[in-house]
């Protein structure tokens, strides 16, 4: 009995491409045929136009499984649609997977308009499956509460970031990448409109949304407004009011982050993991890898991106110094896109599990490698009021403590390198030493430091999966010049991200291989030539 | 019974007594066993040939003059050429690797940079101490919480903190070569297998 209460409650949302699913559907209604209650229909244009966004965003919503129908290879009205919808869906599934949600919660299938009945059963053996699995443990997530007196918190964001210490002297404007790239774009301008209370401007809005944080305006200011946190703040105050975040790939990362913020949902974040990394539950560190795995998953069609490696690389780099850290199965992403998209209710939940998490495997500290990671441990959640039982070191701190202790060596690398710094490392952390000291110790043909290096680096063009256009291409495609201009042979990167974005811009089409480079994080090119002495 | 007879040798001024003096003193406050120490200059005492010898045992010590050492600890050429054939054959060789070129000896010895770490460190007059350090780790002579403490206790007030960081080098210096050592015995020298 409760187990007919549980299917009934289910919800199945049915993608239905509107070509031959949809009149094989209709002969069912048209008949009276039982279709199954706990499906919900939505019509589409064809298979191969669902994202995985849209795959995936009914499962941020709390949906128990997901079918999506198309027509037949071949059959397809717009060509390459069903193939399309093949690979959205196998990805989703991967990630799905990754998750804990179980794969099967989404279904692929094509049916021709004679085969109705092909079409009812199929829905209803879904539906038993989706049953025998169980209801969907994410818990629709929770909407940002808008502030009573927006104006009012505005005017404390203000004070609390002390943008009235702007002097108007234009060094941000002078030093912002965005700027710099051709776009219609002043930092300055901006804080000084929402001084001036035009936040409700169109304009400031949109530029809003298109400031990377990258920092290095923060850098420059002689009044020291810290202008990426300022924006990040009024973000949030924009996003309660439904502000819209500018989000890439269809607002895929901001629903996978948000999913996660479900208590009962048990990920399977670490089941790829090669056999040959040992792990230790009784550990007393932790490694916290952040969401490489689903970057993986995600680009793998178009970029490739194997931001898996650096994961892959740091655990075994671990154990070459013979610690076998604690994994977190359920691992969570740490909250940093949610945080700098305005998201802050659920940033807050994601931080909240993953400290609980952390402090309940034991762990007395925790090595993050993932530079957004490690600034959101370090400086976001305690800034929270979060309190940590543990200490957090980024990878490259360790590597260097372990391996100044000496006996250790580099064997010769037959590369000429340079380094692509990460926003959140060098700037937001002020980190630009930790990674050259170890550049340092590798024994490559040559290392030459790009024309922006350091504190000054032009960041990837993207930041929290929000504000991609066209100038941050133009950002993107200069970056990867300058690595060019080095005569260097591999770019050597710190963060996944970094790694993504600068390689979906290598694959611009029109630049041909002129911006090819081979890239590596760091902590795969230490994996690659450390040894023993 | 087990009795250790330990050589540190260099030149004066290096602190190679003070070395001896920390080492039978930690063995002997710190982990109760019986210690002595033997003290010789040559001719003249700064940047002369210098030794300290100590021994360490669980009992009685009747004659406090090393015969034949379990453990040399060279820190000049002179030192080792004089001191290193009287080594015991299963007994440790160990030497300051910038300072000690130990040319013809066939046998296993433990090398480690010390007067360059105390370069980097800041002082080169530190380099008895990572020396301490690393005779700690790979000898084990006297134990690990001993020698720190006897290492505090032995250096003059307000360096305190500089000495520790030193006999931390030498001694993460000497269990990282262990362990380099294991691991390449055991065919694991790199991350990747
Ligand atoms: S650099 Fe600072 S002081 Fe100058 S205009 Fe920009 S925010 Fe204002
Ligand atoms: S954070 Fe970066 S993108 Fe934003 S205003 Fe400053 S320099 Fe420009
Ligand atoms: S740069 Fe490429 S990968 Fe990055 S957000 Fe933009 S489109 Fe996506």
């Amino acid at each position: 009995m409760g187990n007919d209460q549980a299917k009934k409650d289910l919800k199945i949302i049915l993608f239905l491409c509107s070509w031959g699913p949809h009149a094989a559907f209709q002969q069912l209604q048209d008949k009276d045929c039982r279709i199954p209650a706990q499906v919900k229909m939505v019509r589409i244009p064809c298979s191969g136009r669902v994202s995985k966004a849209l795959l995936f965003k009914p499962f941020e919503m709390g949906a128990d499984g997901v079918a999506l129908i198309g027509c037949g290879s071949g059959a397809c009205r717009y060509g390459v649609g069903s193939i399309t919808a093949e690979r959205n869906t196998a990805d989703t599934r991967r990630i799905l997977d990754l998750l804990g949600l179980s794969r099967k919660r989404l279904r692929l299938a094509a049916f021709s308009p004679e085969d109705p009945q092909g079409l009812l059963d199929f829905l209803n053996d879904f539906v038993e499956e989706v049953a025998a699995i169980g209801k969907s443990p994410v818990q629709r997530p929770s909407k940002p509460e808008q502030p009573a007196d927006s104006k009012a918190v505005i005017k404390e964001i203000i004070q609390k970031h002390d943008v009235y210490a702007c002097q108007d002297c234009g060094k941000c404007s002078s030093a912002c990448s965005l700027t710099l790239a051709g776009k219609q774009y002043s930092p300055r301008a901006m804080a000084n409109a929402i001084i001036g209370g035009k936040l409700d401007d169109p304009q400031v809005q949109k530029d809003v949304w298109a400031c990377l944080t990258c920092g290095i305006c923060y850098d420059r200011c002689p009044s020291a407004v810290n202008f990426p946190e300022f924006i990040r703040d009024v973000r949030a105050v924009l996003k309660s009011s439904n502000g819209n975040g500018n989000e890439a790939h269809g607002g895929f990362f901001g629903s996978l982050a948000r999913t996660m913020t479900s208590p009962e949902l048990k990920g399977r974040h670490w089941h790829w993991l090669p056999e040959d990394i040992k792990t230790d539950a009784q550990s007393k560190v932790l490694f916290f890898g952040g969401c490489a795995p689903y970057f993986d998953v995600f680009f793998k069609n178009h970029l490739a991106p194997a931001t898996l490696d650096s994961l892959k690389d740091s655990l075994r780099l671990l154990n070459f110094f013979d610690v076998h850290p604690i994994l977190l199965d359920d691992e969570r992403c740490c909250g940093h896109d949610l945080l700098w998209t305005g998201d802050r209710e659920n940033f807050l939940k994601l931080a909240k599990l993953n400290i609980e998490a952390i402090a309940e495997s034991g762990a007395e500290e925790v090595i993050v490698s993932c530079p957004e990671g490690y600034r959101t441990f370090v400086k976001d959640y305690p800034e929270a009021g979060l309190e940590m039982p543990f200490k957090v070191t980024h990878i490259h701190e360790f590597l260097e403590r372990e391996i100044s202790k000496g006996s250790v060596g580099f064997k010769p690398l037959d590369k000429k390198i340079t380094f692509q710094d990460s926003c959140r490392l060098s700037r937001h952390m002020e980190m630009t030493d930790s990674a050259r000291k170890l550049i340092n110790r590798l024994a490559p043909e040559s290392f030459t430091e790009m024309q922006d290096s350091g504190a000054g680096a032009i960041c990837c063009g993207n930041c929290g999966w929000s504000g991609c256009d066209s100038f941050s291409k133009a950002l993107q495609v200069k970056r990867l010049r300058q690595a060019k201009e080095t005569q260097g042979d591999l770019l050597v990167t710190s963060c996944p991200k970094c790694q993504v974005h600068l390689r979906c811009a290598m694959q611009d089409p029109f630049f041909g291989k002129d911006l090819e480079i081979e890239m590596m994080d760091l902590t795969s090119v230490m994996a690659k030539t450390i040894c023993w002495e | 019974m087990q009795k250790l007879e330990v050589i540190i040798t260099g030149f004066g001024g290096q602190g190679i007594v003070l070395a001896g003096r920390i080492l039978g003193q930690a063995a002997s406050l710190g982990d109760h066993k019986e210690s002595t120490l033997i003290q010789s200059y040559g001719p003249e005492s700064r940047g002369g040939a210098c030794s300290a010898q100590v021994i360490i045992s669980d009992g009685t010590i009747n004659y406090p003059y090393v015969r034949q050492p379990d453990i040399l600890a060279a820190m000049s050429q002179a030192g080792f050429d004089k001191f290193v054939d009287q080594v015991r054959p299963e007994g440790f060789i160990l030497i300051d690797q910038d300072l000690v070129k130990p040319k013809g000896l066939d046998r296993d010895y433990f090398a480690v940079p010390s007067t360059r770490m105390a370069e980097e460190l800041g002082r080169k007059m530190m380099a008895n101490i990572i020396m301490i350090g690393f005779i700690t780790a790979v000898t084990q002579a006297s134990t690990l919480e001993a020698t720190r403490e006897t290492v505090t206790k032995s250096v003059p007030k307000g360096t305190e903190e500089m000495n520790i960081k030193a006999f931390s080098k030498g001694y993460d210096y000497g269990l990282s070569l262990l362990k380099a050592r294991d691991k390449k015995a055991s065919g694991q020298s790199g991350a990747l297998a």
